[in-house]
């Protein structure tokens, strides 16, 4: 009777870390989907050729990759595979880097084509730098998890913290997802 | 009061998640190429299949990698 209460009473706990957890990533949604209708409302369609749209591809392969390195680390810790779960986790992190370095490269473009002082500027500065703040954010989330799980804070039945940073990782991704067609794409 | 959770997970039911996180990651590059192919070459009014792929693309990221029916069910 007592173990009963006890599971369901765990299970409850983690239900309700989800479910907050998606509160949260909706609530971000409204942010970035805001941003995404002001760049339809101000700009129309319109958009400056200089836009680099091979260097946008590059960086969006490199995003859905870390999303796939980010699932299998959690997926190993998960099945309590810690050195896989630590490798992937890394493999993350490098990525996301990368990706900065990606927008860091577009934003040294950008500032000689289109400027933050101009209409389009703006709108590309200010979706790519708040989605840009995503992922440094989510690299120093996904650093304590790295080092939590390398002093073996994770276990097989005990992953709660890798599922909600790779979680928020994923989000990160999706909003990418939408931003990319709609600053390199649309015109 | 940790968020733990029960069940025996075995080597090969990884594997099978292993497998499906490289589909999930195929067809997501498969969706983006062509997003690409037809932002590029689309030289007017592309934006209605950008926006649907866009969802098409957002789609597999929330149900596969994110778990969302995680929500409505008891343990994955």
């Amino acid at each position: 009777m007592a173990g009963a209460t006890i599971t369901h009473a765990v299970h409850n706990r983690l239900a309700i870390n989800r479910l907050g957890l998606w509160l949260f990533i909706i609530s971000e949604s409204f942010l970035f989907s805001v941003l995404l209708s002001s760049r339809y409302f101000l700009q129309g369609v319109r958009r400056p050729e200089e836009v680099n749209q091979p260097l946008g591809l590059a960086i969006s392969i490199v995003l859905l990759l870390s999303s796939l390195t980010a699932y299998r680390g959690e997926m190993a810790a998960a099945y309590g595979e810690q050195r896989r779960f630590r490798q992937n986790i890394l493999f993350t992190i490098g990525l996301a880097s990368l990706f900065l370095v990606g927008v860091g490269i577009e934003w040294k473009e950008a500032f000689h084509f289109f400027p933050p002082s101009s209409g389009y500027g703006t709108l590309f500065f200010t979706l790519t730098g708040v989605h840009a703040f995503h992922v440094l954010t989510g690299i120093l989330a996904l650093l304590v998890v790295f080092f939590l799980g390398r002093d073996g804070r994770f276990t097989k039945g005990n992953y709660w913290g890798v599922e909600g940073v790779v979680k928020y990782w994923h989000f990160v991704d999706v909003a990418w997802v939408f931003i990319y067609p709609t600053l390199y794409l649309v015109s | 009061m940790r968020a733990q959770r029960s069940g025996p997970k075995s080597k090969p039911e990884l594997g099978a998640k292993m497998r499906l996180g490289l589909v999930v990651f195929g067809v997501l590059m498969a969706i983006e190429i062509i997003e690409y192919l037809v932002g590029t070459s689309v030289r007017a009014g592309a934006w209605p299949f950008l926006a649907i792929l866009a969802a098409i693309g957002a789609w597999p990221i929330v149900r596969y990698f994110m778990h969302i029916p995680q929500l409505w069910q008891r343990e994955e």
